[in-house]
């Protein structure tokens, strides 16, 4: 080996060795090095979990309006299915119907495909940012992504099955591998959402058949509301008279109907299902300890809220004394969260960047999210503090 | 390693920090429960089902570790009736409000990626 080779390998151990005493995030090292986990298809992700699988996605890769399957955050509650055969892969359909069905991967594929850009939320996207804390995976930003999901509609799925007037809620059931006694990840939502027209069993992402992390081979797709609805690995759909009574309902996905004191507990009459996205805005640049050289600084980063439309983004470099507009990227859809940037002719100093989202039904980000037992629907103004040269 | 090269090396790790990485605490990549009487027991109830992962980034009071744990006992975890005040004042001990914040590891990064190409859709 030439002197240049030994050095470049020296340097590269050595550099691996460095960065883990000096604190370096793991990701920012490459894929030889031991001091990050190897997971296959996940590039980068902040783990949280890896048995079961919670993967978070670092903010700095919120920069395209959709977002790499590779980099979109994947939430399991239970260990995944085990790897079957997709031809044996069956749906049922029944319930409160005229006609139970069953649909093969190929018979759902079939259908006419709808395509939906949807901004897809876990309900405790930011819980680790409550105090005091609340059990539960600690995610802080990440827990978001937008994809385009495609495949069948809901509706047409229902309308084959002939649901009866007496059925007013849908119920997913998902292949989820159930440890112990835990309750079976089963949810339901109501009839009119199942119907309507962008609501999916979507068997694609982005354009590429759902990975396994992602619900492979279909998946319930509610969109602008919590991940939690949209059901992944999906065996069965059952039309219901009334909400599905199980943990995933009741405790689980629930949001106290009047302010709480933080710390203080909520009886469960006091509370209801969570459904719809909050309004909410996340600065994915400048990073949050970052310095910068004075002159002209982006700020850039997304906004989304739900059903609801996003109309303006505000911008803070001030600690929210003034806030003047962001210019929201050209690209939206529906249930799809803006991309939006600031420019600031930035000066030496310490800055305190703020976000904060305003949404079509008027509804604002708060200064201080709305602290429930759970650690639900995280909202506050987002901000990172930066230091300028 | 030749001195020259040494010298060159921490010049070189000290110019390509990116500023962009925020100063974290070290991740680890495995957790294990830590040390103490009931190390060993909190291993086999809590362990069978999830990793270490999930309970060493919790920073919660007794009272809601309290909760936890027989949460968890109704949903499998074997926990003899004599060990649930030990196993809470333990899991309360090492991860209640109080503790340093939990840093998560990454993974590792698939292949190099080019932020500056991010910012169009696809």
């Amino acid at each position: 080996m030439d002197s240049r080779r030994t050095f470049l390998k020296t340097l590269s151990g050595a550099a691996v060795g460095v960065a883990a005493l000096a604190g370096w995030p793991a990701w920012a090292q490459t894929t030889e090095q031991s001091s990050s986990i190897n997971l296959p298809g996940e590039d980068g992700m902040i783990v949280r979990s890896q048995r079961f699988l919670d993967l978070e996605t670092s903010v700095e890769y919120f920069d395209s309006w959709l977002t790499p399957v590779s980099h979109f955050f994947v939430r399991n509650h239970m260990h995944e299915p085990v790897e079957r055969n997709a031809g044996d892969w069956r749906l049922t359909v029944g319930g409160e119907v005229d006609k139970v069905s069953t649909f093969s991967l190929r018979e759902l594929t079939q259908l006419p495909v709808h395509s939906v850009v949807n901004t897809l939320e876990c309900a405790g996207n930011g819980r680790g940012f409550y105090r005091p804390q609340v059990p539960g995976i600690q995610w802080q930003k990440g827990a978001v992504g937008t994809a385009r999901f495609s495949g069948p509609r809901l509706a047409d799925i229902l309308h084959r099955a002939d649901v009866k007037s007496s059925g007013k809620h849908v119920m997913f059931r998902g292949l989820d591998e159930v440890p112990g006694k835990v309750p079976p990840f089963i949810r339901s939502i109501p009839i009119e959402k199942a119907l309507d027209s962008d609501t999916l069993i979507a068997t694609h992402m982005n354009g590429a058949p759902l990975t396994k992390h992602h619900g492979f081979p279909a998946r319930a797709l509610v969109p602008g509301w919590i991940g939690a609805a949209s059901c992944k690995w999906l065996e069965e759909i059952k039309i219901l008279e009334s909400e599905f009574v199980g943990n995933f309902m009741s405790p689980g996905y629930r949001f106290p109907n009047q302010v709480v004191k933080p710390g203080d507990s909520v009886k469960p009459e006091d509370t209801h299902v969570v459904t719809g996205l909050n309004v909410k805005s996340v600065i994915s640049g400048p990073l949050d300890g970052s310095s910068l050289k004075s002159g002209q600084v982006t700020v850039h980063g997304i906004a989304w809220a739900g059903e609801a439309d996003i109309v303006k983004v505000e911008i803070s470099i001030d600690g929210g004394s003034s806030w003047n507009p962001a210019t929201l990227g050209r690209e939206q859809s529906r249930y799809a969260w803006r991309l939006w940037t600031f420019s600031w002719n930035a000066k030496r100093g310490d800055y305190l960047i703020q976000s904060r989202a305003t949404d079509s039904r008027g509804r604002a980000q708060p200064m201080e999210a709305a602290w429930n037992p759970s650690g639900y629907l995280y909202n506050a103004i987002d901000q990172v503090k930066i230091h300028v040269a | 390693m030749s001195h020259k090269n040494s010298v060159i090396l921490l010049v070189l790790i000290a110019l390509s920090t990116p500023a962009w990485i925020p100063a974290q605490n070290s991740a680890k990549l495995n957790e294990e429960l830590p040390a103490g009487a009931m190390q060993q027991k909190a291993t086999t109830a809590c362990l069978e089902c999830h990793e270490a992962r999930i309970i060493v980034q919790q920073r919660l009071s007794k009272a809601v570790w309290t909760k936890e744990v027989d949460k968890m006992v109704k949903w499998g975890a074997v926990v003899d009736a004599n060990d649930r005040d030990a196993l809470i004042d333990y899991l309360s001990g090492n991860f209640g409000p109080g503790q340093p914040e939990y840093s998560a590891p990454r993974s590792a990064q698939e292949k190099t990626t080019v932020r500056s190409t991010r910012r169009t859709s696809k």
